[in-house]
């Protein structure tokens, strides 16, 4: 299990460097690293590194790779988290609907130009979060609505269903801004464009705290895998944990869709990877989760952002790519198994 | 050991059972036809259902326990769950020991916890599989798993939710046999609510008979039996159906 964590770490670390030293223009790691070092521990510049690459490695490329790492690991862990608590292996913040009502939640507040008063920096973060948290509860009782038994594919399809509609919406208030159609595309597909230090300095405590709140609950999560009857007959008070627990993965939902857009199926594809790999004890689902996603979600913009060189791909078009064959699997391998 | 006076409780303001009192130390079987609140009972016994009246374990009132004090004296094992996600043996396990880990500043198995776990799957006959994966099992060594897991718990009590369904029929005596021996060894008391009357009367010699959430009769099985109540609960002649499969079976 050691050799596994190690590696993974290793190759998230890889990752990095290569979403830094990959783009437009090539740079090479150890100028990269001298530029890190210069910028941090104030260390003196060869001459041959001009201040343009320094601005494209430290205002660009350093703060959108770790942006792309730190909203991966909150939307995988959001996603094991789901899934676990669903007992659903279906389940994520995307195919429940979450990622777009926090999108439509933060998108109303861009549009409109409303700030919260006090916390402006967090008006954007916490609106995604009570979107998106109004979005699971919505989805849940329409599903329940629907089929007292809360059949996987129930909660799904309606999750789904809901997500088009608020997708729908949306665009709707996209489409009547001038110049919206643009920005929309990026908003509804993801990206980590125009993003920088104080997006990461924002979002980086958040997931963090997110991150190690739901760690708190690994032997809930493990234990509530077995249903909830199960739970609550060994002790677990399923009620207020089920609570915490998906208030916490809607907040880290919620606020980073509320500033890279919907990104799709990394928390979907990160946890399933990471049972396979890792097991499914949650002392190591979540830890590798926020690691295997995060490097997933690196891989997958350094993709978007060099594939059509010097334009552009959303982010989300590429997760979408490998998700979406993904999805298809578990979802007829389980049936199969059933 | 556990003692209920006029227990009441439901679903959605509706009373499933009714002024439900009996009083168990050693094991007791309930059996009833379906719909007629036996798991509901259970619930309400294992804290998982609010319910009106009175539930005492050794002596002290739910009234005056808190969630945590109930589990860690009442353990339930239900029927198989579906598993979505696979764990080891030993995992699986530990997890009955949720309420003992959780307890410490740590939140960590101690050697303690370790030995309870190994000493659960020793009784139920399983250590040597400790590191499989439970989707490897057997349905029979999978409730094993679970049977180990509740013990785990150390508790006092266990529930029995029709434990045995999907059990072979040698899985289902060993199961029931276990059970029996474990609470008579160590002062325990097991309430099993079983569909197979024969099952019933393996596990204990007394039996609570239910019938549209209440207790229709509570006594020695083979004098409930002789009375020829079952055929009234169970609306059909139970006494005529035993003797055509003894017949059946050369007896």
């Amino acid at each position: 299990m050691k050799i596994k964590i190690t590696a993974a770490i290793c190759i998230s670390v890889i990752a990095i460097i290569l979403g830094v030293v990959f783009g437009s223009i090539y740079i090479p790691t150890t100028d990269v690293l001298r530029i890190i070092g210069h910028n941090v521990f104030g260390l003196n510049l060869p001459e041959h590194i001009t201040v343009g690459r320094v601005g494209i490695v430290w205002s660009q490329r350093l703060p959108r790779t770790l942006l792309a790492f730190v909203v991966g690991a909150m939307l995988s862990v959001s996603g094991a988290v789901m899934q676990s608590v669903l007992r659903n292996p279906l389940a994520s913040s995307y195919t429940l609907g979450v990622s777009s009502g926090a999108s439509f939640g933060a998108s109303l507040f861009i549009l409109a130009g409303i700030t919260l008063p006090f916390f402006p920096m967090l008006s954007l973060p916490i609106m995604g979060f009570v979107f998106g948290f109004a979005t699971i509860f919505i989805v849940m009782a329409m599903a329940k609505q629907l089929d007292i038994r809360m059949e996987n594919h129930t909660i799904i399809l309606t999750g789904m269903v809901f997500a088009l509609f608020i997708n729908a919406i949306t665009t709707l208030m996209f489409s009547l801004f001038r110049e919206g159609t643009q920005r929309m595309v990026f908003w509804q597909m993801g990206s980590f464009r125009l993003l920088g230090w104080e997006t990461v300095l924002l979002l980086a405590p958040i997931s963090l705290i997110g991150i190690l709140i739901i760690a708190f609950y690994k032997w809930e999560l493990d234990i509530m895998t077995f249903g909830e009857e199960q739970a609550q007959s060994i002790g677990v008070n399923t009620g207020r944990v089920k609570l915490m627990l998906l208030i916490t993965s809607a907040a880290l939902t919620g606020s980073a869709i509320a500033f890279v857009g919907i990104i799709g199926f990394v928390d979907l594809v990160a946890p399933h990877i990471v049972r396979k790999i890792f097991g499914s004890s949650h002392k190591h689902v979540i830890p590798m989760s926020a690691i295997v996603g995060g490097t997933f979600m690196v891989v997958a913009d350094l993709v978007a952002r060099t594939i059509t060189s010097p334009s552009e791909l959303p982010v989300g078009a590429i997760t979408a790519i490998i998700g979406a064959p993904f999805f298809a699997y578990i979802y007829f391998t389980k049936r199969k198994g059933h | 050991m556990l003692s209920l006076t006029n227990v009441s409780a439901g679903y959605d303001g509706v009373d499933v059972i009714k002024n439900i009192s009996f009083d168990v130390s050693g094991c007791v079987s309930i059996i009833g036809p379906n719909g007629c609140g036996k798991t509901t009972l259970l619930k309400a016994i294992a804290n998982t259902l609010p319910s009106k009246g009175n539930i005492k374990v050794l002596g002290k009132s739910f009234r005056d326990m808190s969630r945590r004090e109930v589990s860690l004296n009442v353990a339930m094992l239900s029927q198989q769950p579906s598993i979505y996600f696979s764990y080891d043996v030993f995992d699986t396990v530990m997890m009955g020991r949720y309420l003992h880990i959780k307890g410490r500043i740590t939140g960590s198995p101690t050697q303690h916890d370790n030995l309870v776990v190994t000493k659960s799957l020793e009784a139920v006959d399983l250590l040597e599989e400790k590191d499989k994966n439970i989707t490897k099992l057997s349905g029979g060594q999978l409730q094993r798993v679970f049977l180990a897991r509740a013990l785990a718990q150390e508790p006092r009590i266990i529930l029995l939710d029709e434990p045995t369904n999907h059990l072979d029929l040698k899985c289902q005596v060993e199961l029931i046999t276990y059970l029996k021996k474990w609470a008579t060894e160590g002062n325990r008391a097991i309430v099993g609510v079983l569909h197979d009357i024969n099952l019933a009367m393996l596990l204990s010699d007394d039996m609570i008979v239910m019938k549209n959430g209440e207790i229709a009769t509570n006594g020695k099985a083979t004098e409930i039996i002789a009375s020829g109540l079952l055929n009234q609960v169970y609306d059909m002649n139970v006494t005529e159906y035993m003797r055509g499969v003894l017949c059946k079976w050369g007896v």
